[in-house]
């Protein structure tokens, strides 16, 4: 019987077994994705409602219909993020093992973004009813509200995360310090560390297609995180060795390229270390600040879509629903971009989206 | 005028509006539902077109329409569906309307919001008075000793040890314990009882209980169960903390009187304010309900005039903009035969808007037009059935005519039973005579919709198969014996006791009266051991017959077809050859049938030749005669001969040649032909081709230039013809399914009655009774899910085939598209079931 699962497992039409449903549905939902002519009709919009008028015609449909004009861009990216978030949850309540602890790999990155998010705010004296709504709802967990009782990180570990899926990752940054700005950075990428090697050694351990999707995406995730923080580390306190246990360590940088990137002192010594990768070397060759060029940022989420757009080439993995997410935030990335530059008058800048191919 | 054999005749039309005008015309038009606009500015964006500010204005109103009905159906307040229809209001009504949605949103916004305070003050209080009632009950067993007044405790006796606990610290400590009470929602205290647990180190004590009754959450109206809690700890810190923790659940707080005196005091305070708000609340709900009512009983309209106006300007931005002459320029499709009722709608449009009358111009047109066929409520599902195969070319034979009659035909010859098509019939006849209260009462079940769609087709083939039913003599498996059989059984018992086999022979007069049965088979056959194969026989022979005359059929439609289009080359190189080709293989293949059934047989002056032991078998000749084998001759008068007719041999060869010519003829003949007539043209220069168009009728389309590529069209007649002629052998073959679904058809039910009901008839006494009252059950109900229901699906399926595949292929091409005109009706309906998915 032992053999016989396994045989069952090696095949990957089996896939379908219990995730067919699923991966049918995303692909569809993947085919909604607003392309290249919806976007220059977007562009070309006028005002909001335009804009509406457009999105209606697209697999959006009528998501905007029950909001009274004139409308507001905060309003548009709360109804999109809405939309993706039911889509998503939609596919989770449906999704068996093991998929659905891969779906649920995917909020915790959510969490730590809504915990360090909340944390931040408190620091700065917000009430918890007002940062609320600004946390990511595929991160919200019970006890996220209760988070300002924490001062210190034992405390955050202690009496809010340890029943929460992320405490598994927060073994590392437990100190009696208080809670400060620096800290909570660090929380977030010794957190964001942790998750991702563990998202990634998930990954790997079911093998089949969905390693081979995944662990690139996820690797290039872990690299990007490498060359930001090193970038943004520049002029700050953070110390080179504090600096270098952040780096996660499941990437292409891995171990040379990361011990080089610990040894960085400025913005050209990030480049050199890029350099010696093919692909990162491309990336910040054509990047830069100044009008007309494309921002590093800009560069690295063009790779991350076209890493995602290529997941859907692949069949039967689960890659396709954390590539479906993450496409689908960048659309509403560009959404929120375009309407928000309408929304202004500034259109100059209205050609700055991303689009998915 | 034969509109059902062929689509009508529809005409591009140019239409002139006046600005003023075009609302009302096209308000009118709408309701006539004749005309399809075609959209004149493609490459225009939805928000860049002309009326996009109306389409969004209406999209506003549909949008504070739906927002009423929400409201509506959260009160439960029935809605009036009258069912008139409402003329699409004139533009400036559109402003009082816009101005009379805007009134009741704002009050409907406005009471809701009160309401909605209201709602949260009652359930502060509520809660309040819970915490009040529920703490008194945990003070109470703190101040006692737990096991005095045991009715004090009502809520925790299992939990000795807890109150126990709770005495001891009170006793001494209660004085300098500071406490917290409040409420919570029931599904979030186990995690806010770890984390208290967790945050404050186990130094805080936890109290709760269940508030029974569900309390309404004001923002949704949803019933959500609730929990007290009370907190007791020590000292400033953990107060702090344990507020944090309450706020971050969500918990309601509320002060809570340590003296019991204050909290007895406070809970009358509670209750007679309580009672205040009550009767707030309910006038508020008086309120809420007489505007939603009265709005109720107009929102159907309201909703319908919305959607025409919305459904107006959709078209007029299809139309071009004639600035010098401040109009609209539409196009459009229209059915000739309308046209005049066309011209009348548009003169009531201006005349309404009084301004100058519409102009309809004819324009002839490069491009097929839509294909429309009129239908009536028996004939939809008949073109119903063609039309998902494929729309039917502009103005080519229309396959739906015939497929009335020959649909449920075949689907008889299969499903042929006389009980069951009396079932069938039954159910078909009674959605036709509920047609009304039916069609009005409308059903989500997707099933039903497709029976009730199709309620005419299952009335035809139900009784269609009542007739063919009583042709194989069938009544759920059993014969019925009406006129007497024509076979008598002359043998006394103990022969048939002792012979195994014994044999009716219909020379014998005593055994076989010389005349059949009136109608259908001979009854007798039902106990006769070879049963089967006699039915077999007779069954194939009749699915080849039926089936060759159908594509025949089909074959000769194409030549209406060909003369319709004035192909005339296409009947000299296809129709003809074709015909040829089924009529000296195939359809002498039936003939042989004929011959054999007519000539063969027994009786007493039959010669020896003509008995049926000589007759031979067709399956055979057939193949010899396409191998051209001959065989030997007769030897004598009395022995039996190969041959049915004196020069078969001979026929039989000629037929083969002619059909083998035939081949090459479809293959070639017609590239031929057009390579010749294109080199002819090349040659005359650009006269032969004036020449040429003047000999096509100017009623026709006129087709886009053809580009004469001669491998294409070789390579197109190539697959045309290998097509056709392996077609005619797969597709007679293919018709075979009649006799093999009929066979299985009686076959199964011969089953089931052999199997279920049998055991219930057989068994005696009063047991046997009361078996049988189960068996029938069990037998009818599988009679009707299997035997009516999925045999009848498998049935039609196969009929659906036979026409769509062997049928059409011989002369459809199914390349049009259908005319979908504006039409108000249809839009108000669409619209009607996206409402329906939405709830």
């Amino acid at each position: 019987m032992f053999i016989f699962q396994n045989i069952i497992i090696m095949l990957d039409s089996a896939f379908n077994i219990d995730c067919g449903y699923l991966e049918g549905l995303v692909r569809g939902f993947r085919n909604g994705i607003l392309r290249q002519h919806d976007y220059l009709n977007l562009v070309q919009c006028e005002s909001l409602d335009d804009l509406k008028l457009h999105l209606q015609s697209t697999d959006y449909g009528s998501f905007l219909a029950n909001e009274a004009s004139p409308l507001q861009v905060s309003v548009i990216d709360d109804k999109l993020r809405e939309k993706l978030v039911i889509e998503f949850q939609h596919m989770r309540n449906h999704a068996v093992e093991p998929l659905a602890t891969f779906m649920d790999y995917i909020t915790y990155g959510y969490m730590i973004d809504n915990i360090v998010l909340l944390i931040t705010g408190a620091l700065h004296q917000r009430p918890i009813s007002e940062l609320m709504p600004k946390c990511h709802p595929l991160g919200t967990f019970d006890q996220i509200e209760a988070i300002n009782v924490a001062n210190t990180s034992v405390e955050l570990y202690n009496a809010v995360l340890v029943d929460t899926p992320l405490a598994e990752f927060f073994g590392e940054c437990v100190s009696e310090q208080d809670l400060d700005e620096l800290n909570i950075e660090i929380i977030r990428n010794t957190l964001y560390k942790a998750y991702l090697e563990s998202f990634y050694n998930y990954c790997k351990n079911l093998g089949g297609p969905t390693a081979e999707v995944m662990c690139p995406i996820l690797a290039f995730e872990a690299d990007r995180r490498a060359f930001i923080i090193t970038v943004n580390s520049f002029g700050t306190e953070l110390t080179k060795e504090d600096r270098a246990k952040l780096y996660p360590t499941c990437g292409r940088l891995y171990p040379d390229g990361l011990a080089a990137l610990a040894r960085a002192d400025d913005p050209e010594n990030v480049k050199q270390v890029a350099e010696f990768y093919a692909e990162y070397r491309a990336l910040f060759e054509g990047a830069g600040n100044n009008p007309g060029e494309k921002t590093l940022e800009d560069k690295f989420f063009e790779y991350e879509v076209k890493l995602n757009v290529n997941a859907f080439m692949h069949q039967f993995h689960c890659g396709v629903f954390y590539s479906y997410l993450r496409l689908k935030e960048q659309e509403c990335r560009n959404i929120v971009w375009i309407s928000e530059c309408i929304a202004q008058k500034h259109r100059a800048k209205i050609d700055n989206y991303i689009p998915i191919l | 005028m034969g509109s059902l054999f062929r689509s009508e005749e529809v005409a591009l039309c140019q239409l002139f509006l006046q600005s003023e005008s075009a609302y009302t015309c096209v308000s009118e038009l709408g309701e006539l539902g004749l005309v399809q606009f075609r959209d004149l500015n493609p490459d225009v964006n939805a928000f860049q077109r002309k009326f996009v500010n109306e389409v969004r204005r209406c999209d506003e109103m549909e949008r504070k329409l739906r927002y009423l009905e929400r409201e509506i159906r959260r009160d439960a307040i029935p809605m009036q569906d009258t069912g008139d229809n409402p003329e699409a209001p004139m533009p400036r009504e559109m402003i009082d309307l816009e101005a009379n949605f805007e009134k009741l949103e704002n009050e409907l916004k406005e009471v809701n919001s009160n309401a909605e305070a209201l709602k949260r003050n009652y359930l502060e209080l509520t809660e309040l008075r819970h915490i009040l009632k529920k703490t008194q009950v945990f003070f109470d067993e703190a101040m006692y000793p737990p096991n005095l007044p045991p009715d004090q405790a009502p809520y925790f006796d299992d939990d000795d040890e807890t109150i126990n606990l709770l005495t001891d610290i009170s006793l001494h400590q209660l004085k300098h314990i500071g406490f917290v009470a409040g409420v919570i929602l029931r599904e979030r205290v186990a995690s806010f009882e770890r984390m208290l647990w967790r945050a404050c180190r186990g130094n805080v004590f936890l109290r709760q209980a269940q508030i029974e009754e569900p309390l309404e959450d004001p923002a949704t109206g949803e019933q959500v169960y609730k929990s007290v809690f009370i907190i007791f700890f020590q000292g400033e810190q953990l107060k702090l903390r344990v507020k944090k923790i309450c706020e971050g659940f969500r918990a309601t707080m509320y002060p809570c009187p340590e003296a019991p005196a204050d909290r007895r005091e406070m809970a009358m305070g509670v209750k007679t304010r309580l009672d205040d708000l009550n009767t707030v609340l309910s006038q508020t709900q008086d309120h809420r309900h007489r505007v939603l009512v009265s709005a109720a009983r107009n929102l159907r309209s309201w909703m319908l005039k919305v959607w025409k106006i919305k459904a107006i300007y959709h078209s007029l931005n299809m139309f071009n903009i004639d600035t010098i002459q401040n109009g609209l320029i539409a196009e459009c499709w229209i059915p000739v035969p309308d046209l005049e009722t066309v011209q009348l709608a548009l003169r009531r449009g201006t005349e309404k808007s009084g301004s100058l009358p519409a102009i309809l111009n004819r324009l002839s047109c490069v491009e097929s037009p839509p294909t429309f066929h009129r239908t009536n409520k028996f004939t939809r599902a008949f073109q119903g059935l063609i039309d998902s195969y494929g729309v039917a070319s502009y103005r080519e034979m229309n396959p739906a005519v015939y497929t009335i009659i020959t649909f449920p035909f075949l689907f008889a010859i299969m499903f042929g039973d006389l009980g069951h098509g009396i079932i069938m019939t039954l159910f078909g006849a009674w959605m036709v005579w509920k047609e009304k209260p039916l069609s009005v009462k409308k059903v989500d079940s997707e099933i039903w919709n497709i029976f009730f769609g199709g309620r005419y087709i299952i009335l035809l083939m139900g009784t269609f198969s009542m007739y063919t039913g009583i042709i194989y003599n069938d009544v759920f498996s059993k014969s019925l014996n009406l006129f007497g059989s024509s076979w008598h059984v002359p043998f006394n018992e103990s022969t048939i006791r002792d012979n195994r086999e014994i044999m009716l022979d219909p020379k014998q007069p005593d055994q076989y009266e010389g005349t059949p049965y009136p109608i259908g088979l001979d009854p007798l056959w039902q106990l006769a051991a070879n049963k089967i194969n006699f039915l077999n026989s007779y069954k194939m022979k009749i699915s080849i017959i039926f089936g060759i005359v159908h594509m025949m059929f089909g074959i000769i439609l194409s030549l209406w077809n060909h003369r319709f289009f004035n192909r005339r080359l296409n009947v000299l190189c296809e129709f003809i050859p074709q015909v040829l080709f089924m009529s000296c293989l195939f359809v002498y293949l039936t003939l042989l049938v004929f011959i054999k059934w007519v000539n063969y047989g027994a009786g007493e002056d039959v010669p020896l030749v003509l008995t049926p032991g000589c007759a031979p078998s067709i399956l055979i000749t057939f193949i010899n005669m396409v191998l051209m084998k001959g065989y030997e001759e007769a030897k004598g008068p009395n022995s039996c001969s190969a041959y049915m007719y004196d020069g078969q041999f001979y026929l039989q060869r000629m037929m083969v040649v002619v059909a083998v010519i035939c081949v090459p003829w479809m293959l070639v003949a017609k590239p031929y032909f057009l390579y010749r007539a294109s080199k002819q043209r090349a040659m005359l220069g650009t006269g032969g081709v004036e020449g040429a168009m003047e000999e096509t009728p100017s009623t026709m389309p006129v087709q886009p230039a053809e580009d004469h590529d001669m491998s294409e069209i070789l390579i197109h007649q190539g697959i045309h013809t290998i097509e056709f002629v392996l077609g005619s052998v797969s597709h007679t073959a293919s018709y075979l399914r009649l006799w093999a679904l009929s066979l299985a058809h009686a076959q199964l039910s011969e089953v089931l009655w052999g199997m279920v009901l049998r055991i219930g008839l057989s068994t005696a006494g009063t047991t046997g009774g009361f078996a049988m009252y189960f068996i029938f059950a069990a037998w009818a109900t599988l009679t009707v899910v299997i035997l009516v229901l999925m045999e009848g699906l498998s049935a039609f399926l196969h009929t659906l085939r036979l026409h769509w595949v062997e049928f059409q292929s011989k002369f459809y091409e199914g390349q049009g598209y259908a005319f979908v005109p504006f039409s108000f009706d249809s839009i108000l309906e669409a619209n009607e079931s996206t409402v329906t998915e939405a709830k």
